[in-house]
């Protein structure tokens, strides 16, 4: 199963906007304007198509800004700190991440691909 | 002085067409859609023809969680917002009064919710929405920016007058300066026509005979489920003016009731029914002497016509008002009904003709004024009433505008 091509298919339906927008470089918030109900929804239809169990604070990201606070707490080293916390993501995303914090919310298509290949290789 | 509350912009998604001039060609022409249902050949349907949401909103990813019933209701809110042609700040202060029945669109949610095999992996995280009553008054917010007071009124087919009859009189008491009110409705589902069915409420088409809906005939029996919506802007005269809004008619009064009698049926003697009715005509300012029309509720069911052609008898007695049973064009939009006939009512009392009774041969009841051949009459004072299961009883006076 094409991974990108499903999770496209599943967004077009779901925020009503074309196939082509959503690239794996588009931004969930930033560029793709999902709201909290629709990634509730997105979640649930990847469950359903790739028949993995996800879960929604991993995928989506949601614990980052608390992990960081955390790791600062924590005397530790921000990225390793991630690297930890996302097995999902690669180094070099997750430094991507650290230095596009300002610009807001920082999930991307291609995260989401990440995380369901990484369920189906650990599965 | 008091407030006086007029209708500045509406709009209509009916069977018999959206625009005014197509509504009133089907009426001079004698044409309503009436078809058998798809779902079950038992039963004749009224649709509307080629609905399509997106006509009316755009994309809107939201949609997902409105069922057909709610697409006609937020489809219509946002076409008459499109009509009013209101600045932002003037739309944010708008009321929302919407009248909803519950949704009997009983999908694929229900198999999987099945306790004993359930399913709950193809469920939406949010399927809920699809059944709260408030879901389109949301969208309709979101959508349009209207902020204001608001509610959504479950009063089955009583709901959607009962709806306008709230923001007349937020209007009419100064909570409001001007408010949206209206609602829409499909009843064509599976399970929608089965809750009728079973509730043995449903005209049943039967081999060897002329299936014709006839509201009032002595041969009628049952109602026919139509589908749509329409919204209306009520706004305070001067607030109106003000604006040089164009003015399409005015609200002159209202009243609402229930009956306790029946879970469904109307109480025959009609007491709540006929107290709704006369204290409408009374907050107007009239006297029964003054209504020349009366849109009845008209369903076809042996109660509620032997009921209301009572009371009409009662309320007006040698008066004689022209009747009217508009869902004999469109059927029964259930909760949408009184907001959809009202829309009529407008286009009707704006060019001035009166539609026949369609199929009205035999009358049920003999001293009655019943429109058997539509006539060119200019209304000048209105009286619409709606009666919904649980005894809910509602009814509205209105005018063309004058000063």
């Amino acid at each position: 199963m094409d991974i990108l091509q499903t999770i496209q298919e599943e967004l077009a339906e779901l925020l009503d906007i074309e196939k082509e927008e959503i690239t794996p470089d588009a931004y969930m918030v930033r560029d793709l304007d999902a709201e909290s109900i629709d990634l509730l929804e997105l979640a649930v239809a990847i469950n359903a198509s790739f028949g993995i169990d996800v879960n929604d604070d991993e995928i989506f990201l949601r614990l980052l800004r608390e992990f960081l606070e955390e790791a600062k707490d924590a005397g530790k080293d921000a990225g390793d700190f991630l690297e930890e916390k996302y097995r999902f993501l690669t180094r070099e995303r997750i430094d991507d991440m650290l230095n596009d914090l300002q610009g807001g919310p920082v999930l991307k298509v291609n995260d989401l691909i990440s995380y369901v290949s990484w369920k189906l290789e650990n599965k | 002085m008091p407030r006086r509350v007029v209708i500045t912009a509406f709009s209509i998604l009916s069977p018999l067409g959206s625009s005014p001039d197509t509504i009133m060609d089907n009426f001079k022409k004698g044409n309503a859609p009436f078809e058998i249902s798809p779902i079950d050949d038992d039963i004749l349907i009224c649709p509307v023809k080629n609905f399509n949401l997106k006509d009316h909103i755009g994309r809107f990813k939201h949609a997902r969680y409105l069922e057909r019933g709610a697409q006609f209701c937020v489809a219509s809110a946002v076409d008459t917002v499109k009509n009013a042609d209101l600045q932002d700040d003037t739309l944010a202060k708008a009321g929302l009064f919407i009248g909803s029945g519950p949704s009997l669109d009983f999908g694929e949610e229900l198999s999987y919710l099945n306790p004993d095999n359930p399913d709950l992996s193809k469920l939406k995280a949010l399927w809920m929405l699809k059944y709260l009553s408030n879901t389109a008054a949301s969208v309709i917010s979101r959508l349009t920016g209207i902020h204001g007071d608001n509610a959504t009124i479950g009063t089955a087919c009583s709901a959607t007058l009962q709806a306008i009859g709230e923001a007349f009189r937020k209007i009419k008491d100064g909570y409001l300066d001007l408010a949206f009110a209206g609602g829409g409705s499909s009843r064509f589902s599976y399970s929608g026509i089965m809750a009728y069915k079973k509730a043995q409420a449903f005209f049943v088409v039967k081999k060897g005979r002329d299936n014709n809906y006839s509201p009032f005939d002595t041969s009628r029996q049952g109602f026919v489920a139509g589908e749509g919506g329409a919204f209306i802007l009520l706004e305070e005269l001067e607030h109106a003016k003000k604006r040089g809004a164009e003015i399409h008619a005015e609200i002159c009064g209202f009243n609402a009731s229930i009956s306790g009698h029946s879970m469904t049926a109307p109480d025959p003697e009609g007491k709540y029914e006929e107290a709704t009715v006369r204290s409408a005509i009374n907050d107007a300012g009239l006297m029964p002497s003054d209504v020349d029309v009366v849109s009845t509720h008209g369903t076809g069911t042996p109660l509620n016509d032997d009921m209301e052609a009572e009371l009409i008898d009662r309320v007006y007695g040698d008066h004689k008002p022209f009747i009217l049973a508009l869902k004999s064009w469109i059927g029964h939009l259930t909760p949408a009904c009184g907001a959809v006939e009202l829309a009529l009512c407008i286009i009707l009392m704006k060019h001035k003709y009166l539609p026949e009774i369609r199929h009205l041969t035999n009358p049920c009841h003999k001293s009655l004024n019943f429109v058997q051949n539509g006539i060119n009459y200019p209304p000048n004072t209105v009286l619409l009433e709606n009666f919904g299961f649980g005894g809910q009883n509602s009814a509205i006076v209105i005018k063309p505008w004058t000063e």
